[in-house]
């Protein structure tokens, strides 16, 4: 993972912040804020899945 | 349709690779001051590309409201128009912020911020109209015609007026390009977020949208007005 990672960055390196390895934390947080938002969209549309089947919830 | 997984998973897929291989990929010098935050093209211009598409879709079933007085249409234009609107609400705050950065204030005076300005407060005042009228249908028709026109002012302020002066956006008078991607700026290897990213965030534009209509679509059933 992480090598693929610096064979994709390997002919990148004026960007400072992949030649000290930061963008990779970047990068890993604004995954996480994205899948949380994604989880929490799902989430409401399962929940309007189930009042539209007409189950209690 | 609205309940099919597919696009929805195809959306989280292209924002993931959008918002993971968009920090990585090479992108070009272009002055000093623009180095790496070009890469916001990958965020902020597919933020008006959705604006475009979910504002169009608005239009179609205003348009399909007049034609067939069904309340279902109303609320998928709608809905679709207040999506539309958080979109282009986004993309002007993004913009804004942006253009602190490289052009030094966050309000230029740029025509294309101005046109943007109008073209979201015109669709602002689309939700007023709406909010003044009780009468069900009275309401779905004025707002439905009054779509259709904000629609069309989109053009004079979006893609009309900045290309005819100068601008700091590219496109605008003396300057290459089109009014959304200068041909100088995105490299071909840039290309490859960019076209993803834009139906990734369309796509999640598009889910938002459908979960609005099904919650007034269920609350509208259970009044029994449907």
């Amino acid at each position: 993972m992480i090598s693929i990672l610096q064979a994709m960055t390997a002919n990148n390196t004026d960007n400072l912040m992949i030649r000290d390895g930061k963008i990779y934390l970047v990068m890993t947080i604004v995954s996480i804020i994205l899948t949380g938002l994604f989880i929490y969209v799902a989430s409401i549309d399962k929940k309007i899945s189930q009042l539209e089947r007409g189950e209690k919830d | 349709m609205l309940k099919a997984k597919w696009w929805k998973v195809l959306s989280f897929v292209l924002l993931l690779y959008t918002c993971t291989y968009g920090f990585i990929v090479k992108v070009p010098k272009l002055d000093d001051r623009m180095r790496e935050s070009i890469r916001n093209m990958f965020f902020h211009v597919p933020m008006w590309f959705g604006m475009m598409i979910l504002f169009f879709v608005s239009l179609v079933y205003a348009i399909k409201y007049l034609r067939t007085a069904n309340p279902v249409h109303d609320v998928y234009s709608s809905s679709y128009a207040s999506i539309g609107l958080l979109f282009g609400t986004l993309g002007i705050i993004t913009g804004a912020f942006w253009a602190n950065y490289q052009w030094g204030s966050p309000w230029v005076g740029d025509p294309k911020q101005n046109g943007a300005a109008i073209a979201l407060l015109i669709y602002f005042a689309y939700f007023v109209l709406r909010g003044s009228l009780l009468d069900m249908e009275k309401r779905a028709r004025l707002s439905a015609v009054y779509n259709i026109f904000s629609f069309f002012m989109l053009f004079p302020t979006l893609w009309i007026l900045p290309r005819l002066t100068e601008s700091l956006h590219p496109g605008g008078q003396g300057s290459e390009g089109n009014p959304g991607i200068n041909g100088k700026d995105m490299t071909m290897d840039m290309r490859t977020v960019f076209y993803p990213a834009v139906i990734g965030w369309t796509l999640l534009g598009v889910w938002i949208s459908t979960i609005h209509i099904r919650v007034q679509l269920f609350k509208l059933k259970k009044e029994e007005l449907l």
